[in-house]
């Protein structure tokens, strides 16, 4: 471990991808339901257009939030998928399939469902939510060792179909013009969200990443087994749990943003993995910045696609998702 | 951390330490810039904010309280006005203000010229973009459906919106005074209101010779069968039209089994054609094959228009005139005006 030779990769890595998100970005900002052609787009982002105050209001006070919604949550979903696949050494892991952003969205349900504000309310109904689903599934394994990796996939499998069911009975008790909210936002829904709940969840989110880049040593080294990374002085108990709490914190935390968005937390690192190999210290930073690329890629195509309104963006993450990572399984079989 | 965490102090800052604490300067100079930047946007977004909507130099405004009790500044002869309902559209329509119309929703089809208006999303998911791009004077809202999130983001950004709840036929005729106040057309608007009352009073005398008051099972949906509860418009209008609402209860929008409605033994029932009509006559044929059901031996299943029932607009007086013609055609056929 020689830091030069990561340091060098890091910063070629994380500016090759920063440059991408920000093209991402660009893009983003200059598509919506409203045509205007790109250079209008460039020239009131460059501060050069005062003719046009509502094409500045539409880009800076609709579609950068959003924009920016859809970065945060794509970055916190794949390092989200990184940690859980590195803690439990296993490729299918990612908070969607643990059941921890089915937990946050029983919570956000109830707190709509109660009519709290959605911030800091739904937020917090999210979090208790994610929070308890953690609880349940790290006692179902208490007694084995949390490692023990099928036991905490199969039943954060069950809480996840759990979840699933008691999304869909509060779904079915409800009947106003609530259920149409709800529905829009379980698919994924960066729509609504104005700068300031961004900046809020940006604050929220951003010391869970430092703490995540923070532990990629460890990951590292828990990558090789329990017991070497023990005995390479890893306190591997502490390290779980702490990770495992950031994270489900921080998905709760979109989770209450934008609902539930499928096979960003697969997709990213496995990509990220096959191009730039295992080395946690990349692919945390690697991961932050991917993941929030491609789902402001796949919030723009959400945006764009239909003629009329927008589709969520959940929909695509998972038309992308699912085949591209069918397609990543069968070749990393061989 | 330290006592808590005691092996990581051999790796992580072994592999953040020097080279690291370098490169944490180049991203706190990044950062440093992109805050900077960051708050050079919030600046410039305020500034392009406080210069919207560019009208608002010429017009005058007044503070008026909407029907949701809050209060309002709308300019007093607004030239750009957004009904983010269908019904809005339809009251703007009738009070012959259309003129002031610069969008609508999607599913705005009444009068037909509504058709031709830019659209702005449906009244559930509208697109704030395109009301923004439309450079709007004054929105109208609607409590139950429009989401309370858009109205929120439409007044940060400096556009009045003045919200409807209409709830039944007298609240109806308030929202169509109040909307007429808004447009300088208050004569209209109590013109319109007038002809209503009378038509609905019309409408009472004459059910109210009929002997009975026939059970109606008014179906909106199909899979599951959902009819509507004692707090809808459809309720109030079956019960001033002559009949009785077999679903009444304070559920709006109950969900029935078959077996339930087989036991309430409908007189009539009315579906109304939300989705194609050939669906709605498999409905029809599959009540039809029980011939126990009063409704199915005298022959009353009928298929209406979902629209002339579930939007609060003056068409409302339609629905309440066909309803009462469907129920008791003996008493309405002959004073009943196409």
């Amino acid at each position: 471990m020689k830091p030069p030779l990561v340091l060098k990769r890091l910063m070629t890595v994380s500016i090759v991808m920063l440059l991408l998100l920000l093209a991402a970005m660009l893009l983003g900002l200059s598509a919506g339901s409203t045509g205007s052609s790109l250079t209008a787009v460039v020239q009131t982002i460059w501060g050069k257009n005062d003719i046009d105050p509502t094409l500045a209001a539409i880009i800076w006070r609709i579609r950068l939030p959003r924009v920016l919604l859809a970065a945060l949550v794509g970055a916190t979903l794949s390092v989200g998928g990184l940690v859980f696949q590195a803690l439990l050494r296993n490729p299918l892991a990612e908070p969607y399939i643990l059941g921890i952003s089915g937990g946050s969205a029983i919570g956000a349900i109830i707190g709509i469902l109660l009519g709290v504000s959605p911030f800091p309310g739904v937020s917090l109904f999210a979090f208790i939510g994610s929070m308890a689903t953690l609880l349940l599934i790290l006692m179902m394994v208490s007694g084995q060792t949390i490692l023990k990796r099928e036991s905490l996939l199969l039943s954060g499998v069950m809480v996840n179909a759990f979840c699933a069911a008691v999304i869909m009975f509060l779904v079915s008790l409800t009947q106003d013009s609530r259920l149409h909210n709800i529905i829009f936002w379980l698919m994924g829904d960066f729509s609504m969200v104005d700068a300031r709940q961004v900046a809020i969840l940006a604050a929220t989110l951003l010391p869970g990443m430092i703490l995540i880049f923070w532990f990629a040593h460890p990951m590292n080294l828990l990558l090789a087994g329990k017991e070497p990374a023990q005995s390479m002085g890893v306190h591997v108990k502490a390290v779980t749990v702490t990770l495992l709490v950031a994270t489900s914190f921080m998905v709760s935390a979109t989770v209450s943003h934008s609902g539930l968005l499928g096979f960003v937390g697969l997709v990213m690192p496995h990509l990220l993995r096959l191009l730039l190999g295992p080395d946690h210290r990349v692919l945390v930073p690697a991961c932050i910045l991917g993941g929030s690329t491609y789902m402001v890629l796949c919030d723009l195509l959400a945006r764009i696609l239909p003629e009329q309104g927008e589709m969520p963006a959940g929909v695509i993450t998972a038309m992308i998702g699912a085949p591209l990572f069918i397609f990543l399984m069968k070749t990393s079989k061989r | 951390m330290n006592k808590e965490y005691p092996g990581l102090i051999d790796f992580s800052p072994g592999f953040l330490l020097q080279p690291v604490l370098e490169k944490l300067q180049v991203k706190i100079g990044a950062i440093k810039s992109a805050i900077s930047s960051a708050c050079c946007l919030v600046i410039f977004s305020l500034v392009a904010g406080g210069l919207f909507p560019p009208t608002a130099f010429a017009a005058t405004y007044t503070v008026v309280t909407d029907l949701l009790g809050r209060s309002v500044k709308v300019p007093a002869d607004p030239r750009r006005v957004i009904a983010l309902a269908p019904n809005i559209t339809e009251i703007i329509f009738a009070l012959k203000q259309e003129h002031r119309l610069k969008g609508v929703t999607q599913f705005s089809d009444y009068p037909v010229e509504a058709r031709k208006l830019p659209k702005v999303g449906s009244y559930v998911q509208l697109d704030l973009e395109r009301i923004v791009a439309l450079k709007p004077d004054l929105c109208i809202a609607i409590k139950d459906g429009n989401p309370r999130s858009v109205v929120e983001r439409l007044e940060s950004m400096g556009i009045a919106v003045y919200a409807l709840d209409p709830r039944n036929l007298n609240s109806v005729m308030e929202t169509i005074l109040a909307i007429g106040r808004l447009m300088q057309a208050e004569n209209t608007a109590r013109d319109l209101v007038q002809t209503m009352q009378a038509r609905v009073a019309r409408v009472q005398t004459n059910v109210s010779k009929a002997a009975g008051r026939p059970g109606v099972f008014f179906q909106i949906g199909i899979s599951p069968i959902v009819s509507v509860g004692t707090p809808t418009f459809i309720h109030e209008l079956i019960e001033k039209a002559g009949g009785r609402n077999l679903a009444a209860g304070d559920t709006p929008y109950p969900r029935f089994s078959r077996e339930q409605v087989l036991g309430l033994s409908p007189d009539v029932i009315i579906i109304t054609s939300m989705a194609r009509t050939d669906i709605f006559e498999r409905v029809k044929e599959e009540w039809s094959r029980w011939p126990n059901m009063p409704a199915v031996q005298n022959r009353k299943i009928f298929i209406t228009d979902s629209n002339l029932f579930d939007r609060p607009s003056p068409r409302l007086v339609d629905a309440l005139e066909l309803l009462a013609g469907l129920i008791h055609p003996d008493l309405i056929r002959e004073n009943q005006s196409p």
